[in-house]
């Protein structure tokens, strides 16, 4: 035992844990899912069958789409203008409403337990609506129109920004709060001097991220009324013009991914 | 100065951090605190600042009770006391500059302080601080870009900003080398002879302890088990407060734990 240089034979080393129930509930649990997805295609009528007959129907389509009609462009800049206006309204506002939402929701830096759980379900509320049904309340308070896209928008931001700027701020270094508050400084001045410093970048790179996720919802939510391209969209594909169809989503397709590769570049340079 | 009466502080899990502690310290009084590890060193020099509330028992500061101290009052309070920290606890992101200023919080208007437009008397400060420590070159380069060393300096401008009547250590040259804990240790020493500033520095070296304490408290499990003179600590007086008698060794040990 002492004598050093082989390795110990094992008389006393533990046996693994036996994992035998751990293995049956994994293997009823996939079992379970696979049976949930059968019924699941069966219930929303799913046919391989019908997908391959129609594909003749496809190719009609493509034809019709195929060659985009290049001169509908000059009609397009506008809206895409308003679609990007509203993105950008909506990332800006949306943020602004997170910032002390978010602190609010952060339990190192919430002033008062109640606070905290109130900003929390506040939260969570805003969260639990998807952007879509903000759009049709907003279209049905203030009427269809880039407005009612930049409120649901907006809300939407609030509802992403605060939730993962929550989730930092609840991360800071705590020890700093406690050095600022041995100075004499309040609520107010921790936050400025002992939370935002560290919260900062993210908060930069969380408003970025929301501004791509605005581009491209901003795109959808026209297509409910809420103005900018997608409203041209809807116009278009209610007329059959493929032609013009694809070059929208062409556009927008370029627009939206040169917005994300800015921001994905930005942001790495933040955190 | 600072007078604790049967001051007790239990924790929310059931440790009692002080035990009816009785330690009067005068003004000007350089005081070193030595204990092992949850002695209550750290305890007995938050309750002095109130970040740790006294579960009962009394405590004046200034003439002024922490217990009672609420609100604007605490606010106040604290900012006659200043306090370093072991691990510096700089705001990282932020100048050297706006670091000595979280010194002048309590004093300046909340508006002012959060956009930045601080009052000329307390950029003075400030700057007045940072030459103290002889950091001045460095007020416009950011926290996280200074040594351990000059970090713990700016920690004690910041401090010094406050225009304390008394200063807290909390172990502060555990993080730095001994070259630097004696640099850091001889300016809390010259702080505290040339402003008259009352200071409480806690320390688990005894060595170190009894080379800068005119005055050393021995705590054990939150009770005073000696008090008296740097120079004059015996051997039994060791046992007392670390518990075991005192070989080589054990006092290197002692020296090793946070």
């Amino acid at each position: 035992m002492s004598n050093g240089s082989s390795p110990s034979r094992g008389a006393h080393r533990p046996l693994p844990p036996r994992r035998l129930r751990q293995r049956w509930v994994s293997t009823g649990a996939l079992a379970g899912l696979i049976a949930l997805t059968a019924w699941a295609g069966a219930r929303v009528g799913f046919s391989l069958r019908e997908l391959l007959g129609n594909l003749d129907k496809l190719t009609r389509l493509l034809d019709d789409s195929f060659p985009p009609e290049w001169s509908f462009w000059p009609r397009l800049r506008a809206p895409l203008v308003e679609t990007l206006a509203i993105a950008l309204l909506a990332t800006a506002a949306g943020s602004l409403v997170a910032v002390p939402l978010s602190l609010f929701a952060a339990r190192p830096v919430a002033p008062a337990a109640w606070v905290y759980r109130t900003a929390r379900a506040a939260m969570n509320l805003l969260r639990t609506m998807p952007d879509l049904f903000w759009a049709m309340l907003f279209a049905s308070a203030v009427g269809f129109g880039p407005f009612a896209g930049v409120m649901a928008l907006s809300v939407f931001t609030a509802a992403v920004v605060s939730k993962l700027l929550s989730e930092s701020a609840e991360a800071i270094d705590p020890r700093v709060l406690e050095a600022v508050r041995a100075s004499g400084g309040g609520w107010l001045e921790c936050v400025r001097f002992a939370v935002w410093p560290q919260v900062a970048p993210h908060f930069a790179s969380y408003a970025l991220y929301s501004l791509e996720i605005n581009v491209r919802a901003s795109t959808v939510l026209g297509l409910v009324g809420a103005g900018g391209i997608g409203m041209v969209l809807r116009t278009q594909l209610s007329l059959f013009e493929y032609d013009r169809v694809v070059l929208i989503i062409l556009v927008s397709f370029l627009v939206v991914l040169v917005i994300e590769q800015i921001s994905a570049l930005t942001r790495r340079r933040l955190v | 100065m600072i007078d604790f009466n049967g001051a007790r502080v239990v924790y929310a899990n059931g440790a009692c951090a002080l035990d009816g502690l009785d330690l009067e310290i005068a003004a000007g009084e350089m005081v070193v605190v030595v204990g092992l590890s949850g002695a209550g060193k750290s305890t007995l020099l938050r309750a002095v600042n109130g970040l740790v509330p006294l579960t009962s028992g009394d405590l004046r500061v200034a003439g002024r009770s922490v217990r009672q101290a609420r609100g604007r009052a605490l606010r106040l309070l604290r900012a006659e006391v200043g306090m370093i920290f072991q691990d510096f606890r700089l705001v990282r992101q932020l100048r050297v500059l706006d670091n000595v200023l979280v010194g002048r919080l309590a004093r300046v208007a909340a508006w002012r302080s959060v956009i930045g437009a601080w009052p000329k008397h307390d950029v003075d400060l400030a700057f007045d601080a940072l030459e103290r420590v002889g950091l001045l070159a460095r007020a416009y380069d950011r926290a996280s870009q200074l040594s351990g060393g000059q970090q713990q300096r700016v920690g004690i401008a910041r401090a010094l900003a406050q225009q304390p009547s008394v200063i807290l250590a909390d172990e502060p040259v555990a993080s730095l080398d001994p070259v630097t804990s004696k640099q850091v240790m001889d300016d809390l020493t010259r702080i505290n002879r040339e402003l008259g500033i009352t200071t409480l520095v806690n320390l688990h070296d005894l060595d170190l302890a009894t080379a800068y304490g005119e005055r050393i408290v021995g705590l054990r499990a939150g009770k005073r088990v000696f008090d008296g003179p740097g120079a004059g600590v015996r051997a039994a007086d060791f046992d007392r407060i670390y518990g075991r008698s005192a070989p080589s060794d054990d006092r290197q040990e002692a020296r090793g734990e946070r």
